[in-house]
């Protein structure tokens, strides 16, 4: 049993890992980084290391996101009065 | 080994595995939504997995997901208001579902431990659990004044 909770949490990895590879739009990757960082936590916990999850889920859940969000919001706002300039 | 285990990982299968999919692929309101929902059940599965293991610790986990959560949802509905603000997202369904699971998990496990400080957390846990939700679905549906983001803007 706990054997199929160890490989169910690293498939649920590998899926969203590949997913967030794949995905190529920032503010969706994003999204999947946030998943990604959900299913890092429950590996770390069934791996029992819970501090390494703990600090996974503080970084993961809300911080990752909100950095890459307001780059991509920045990048957006610079990019488009380049545009219309050119 | 024990039945809060074997609750763990249907949880995590039936739950999780979905939000992976929904979170991959389609829209970005469906991919929102998703990942808020994927926060609840991730939640639930640390909660049931510190019964499984016998670790009372292992809920700090659940409390830090359980503030961290709804305030991530929150970061996108405010940082993508201009991309969902064509089509909001609603999940009603979804947030009830959440929130009862949230209170069937909490209760069984408060019925579990008995009395004691560790039911106080187990309580926090879930009204934060459920608080988080019904805000985090509001809000991603665009429930709260737009008047208070617009100034912003």
């Amino acid at each position: 049993m706990t054997d199929a909770l160890t490989l169910l949490s690293l498939l649920l990895v590998a899926a969203s890992a590949t997913a967030a590879v794949v995905v190529r739009d920032p503010s969706r990757q994003a999204l999947v980084l946030a998943v990604l960082g959900l299913a890092l936590a429950v590996l770390f916990t069934v791996l029992q290391a819970p501090d390494v999850g703990l600090s996974q889920l503080a970084v993961g859940s809300a911080l990752t996101p909100l950095l890459i969000l307001l780059s991509v919001r920045k990048v957006r706002r610079r990019g488009q009065p380049e545009d219309g300039e050119r | 080994m024990n039945g809060w285990l074997v609750a763990a990982t249907v949880l995590l299968a039936v739950g999780f595995g979905p939000v992976v999919w929904g979170v991959a692929t389609g829209p970005l309101e469906r991919r929102v939504v998703a990942q808020n929902f994927g926060t609840s059940v991730v939640c639930l599965v640390l909660l049931l997995l510190s019964q499984g293991y016998a670790r009372p610790s292992y809920v700090d986990l659940a409390l830090v997901l359980a503030v961290l959560g709804p305030a991530g949802t929150l970061v996108y509905a405010r940082l993508l208001a201009e991309d969902l603000d064509d089509d909001p997202p609603h999940a009603h369904a979804l947030t009830v579902v959440a929130a009862s699971a949230a209170v069937v998990v909490v209760v069984a496990m408060c019925l579990a431990t008995g009395a004691g400080r560790a039911t106080v957390k187990l309580v926090l846990i879930g009204a934060l659990l459920v608080a988080g939700n019904v805000i985090a679905s509001r809000a991603l549906s665009g429930g709260f004044p737009k008047g208070a983001a617009a100034s912003r803007d």
